[in-house]
């Protein structure tokens, strides 16, 4: 189960770094869509920065679409998707 | 998220499945020769016959010769559709007879093959010139997986050369009407030291981001996502350029291959000088070989 401190660490990161200067992290639930035109409404070229995010704070790799599609949906997605990937890594 | 379809373009063919078939016999049969013999009442039929089409040529003709009149813009419309359909022909004859049914010298090919072995990924930044199919065959050189980024329109008959092989295709398409539009897939080409393959002279819809700048005298949205993909990823971008020169020729012009940092991907006006440099390259392009730039629509239409 993902910690609640890493929904609110994701939602800063992303305000932060995609410069959503408008959006504050108390304001977005985390089942919100992240792309289109409802939720989040960041596009194509912010899922790009978003990849390279999440591997740079996280150390964590989308490896394909298959993985993105699932977890670029809503910030619950992104940190279940997370802490599963770190769950991964340190029992191996 | 889909990618917008409401482009002012088409790529789909203008010629009837007989048609097609009519012109791969006669390159299976005589080669190139016969078959671009046949282009002249063709070409003549569509200019003559299907004035819709010959108003596709309009907007880029008319900006390149601005003072041509009325004959020299026929001739010019002639020259052009010409030498576009002799790049079909030239794309379905490698795809029928083989790579060495066409001579492509490609002279800074060293340098590609440097920065696509960097491990850093390969942004291939090409264009609506020459006929840049033919080029891929250069492409299975550089020994990564190639990624086209490519919309295959619903009913279109025109074949890539590599589908009229009968053999697998080598390379992978990556569609940008599909999920987030292509960029997941593309960024994780990139990061795993892959080629991508990308038009850096048409957007995929009204909506996918791009930049203005001046193409011609006057302003073009050029599509941003490659550009935003080198800087975000490090991915260098190849400008490549394969011009016809000769009646069984190409050479493969390399432009330039530009590194982006990581500070220029946001804001989106950063890219700009890169965008500016590639879009000077095609136009350079567009003077020097002026009947082998081949959009066939108002670039400079403003959206409404």
């Amino acid at each position: 189960m993902p910690d609640r401190n890493l929904h609110r660490q994701l939602k800063e990161i992303i305000i932060a770094e995609l410069n959503l200067e408008d959006i504050k992290p108390e304001t977005l639930a985390d089942d919100d869509p992240l792309f289109g035109d409802e939720g989040l409404g960041l596009d194509s070229l912010d899922a790009v920065e978003l990849v390279v995010l999440i591997q740079k704070h996280f150390g964590v790799e989308i490896k394909d679409m298959e993985e993105g599609r699932e977890a670029l949906t809503s910030i619950n997605a992104l940190a279940e998707f997370i802490t599963a990937r770190k769950s991964e890594s340190e029992g191996s | 998220m889909n990618l917008q379809t409401d482009k002012p373009w088409s790529s789909r063919s203008v010629g009837a499945p007989w048609q097609h078939r009519f012109f791969y016999h006669l390159i299976r049969r005589g080669g190139r020769r016969p078959a671009y013999l046949f282009l002249y009442p063709v070409v003549l039929y569509y200019l003559c016959c299907r004035p819709e089409l010959r108003r596709r040529t309009g907007p880029y003709l008319k900006r390149r010769f601005p003072a041509h009149g009325r004959l020299a813009g026929c001739r010019d419309a002639f020259r052009l559709l010409l030498s576009f359909s002799r790049s079909l022909v030239d794309r379905a004859l490698v795809g029928l007879l083989g790579p060495q049914s066409l001579n492509t010298e490609f002279p800074r090919h060293d340098e590609l093959k440097t920065a696509a072995a960097a491990g850093r990924g390969l942004i291939i930044l090409t264009s609506h010139v020459g006929c840049w199919q033919a080029a891929m065959v250069y492409l299975s050189l550089l020994r990564r997986p190639v990624h086209l980024l490519v919309e295959q329109e619903a009913g279109n008959i025109d074949r890539h050369y590599f589908e009229l092989t009968g053999r697998e295709n080598p390379f992978r398409f990556i569609n940008p009407a599909g999920f987030l539009g292509g960029a997941l897939e593309m960024t994780c080409a990139l990061k795993n030291g892959e080629i991508v393959c990308v038009m850096g002279d048409r957007r995929q819809g009204n909506r996918e981001k791009h930049l203005t700048l001046d193409f011609l005298s006057a302003p073009v949205k050029f599509p941003a996502a490659a550009w935003k993909l080198a800087a975000v990823t490090g991915a260098p971008v190849a400008i490549l350029f394969p011009l016809k020169n000769g009646p069984d020729r190409y050479r493969i012009e390399l432009a330039d291959i530009m590194q982006l940092n990581p500070d220029q991907a946001r804001p989106l006006n950063r890219l700009r000088p890169a965008m500016a440099g590639y879009v000077k390259a095609l136009e350079n392009i567009s003077q020097k070989e002026p009947y082998q730039f081949f959009n066939f629509y108002d670039m400079w239409e403003t959206d409404a």
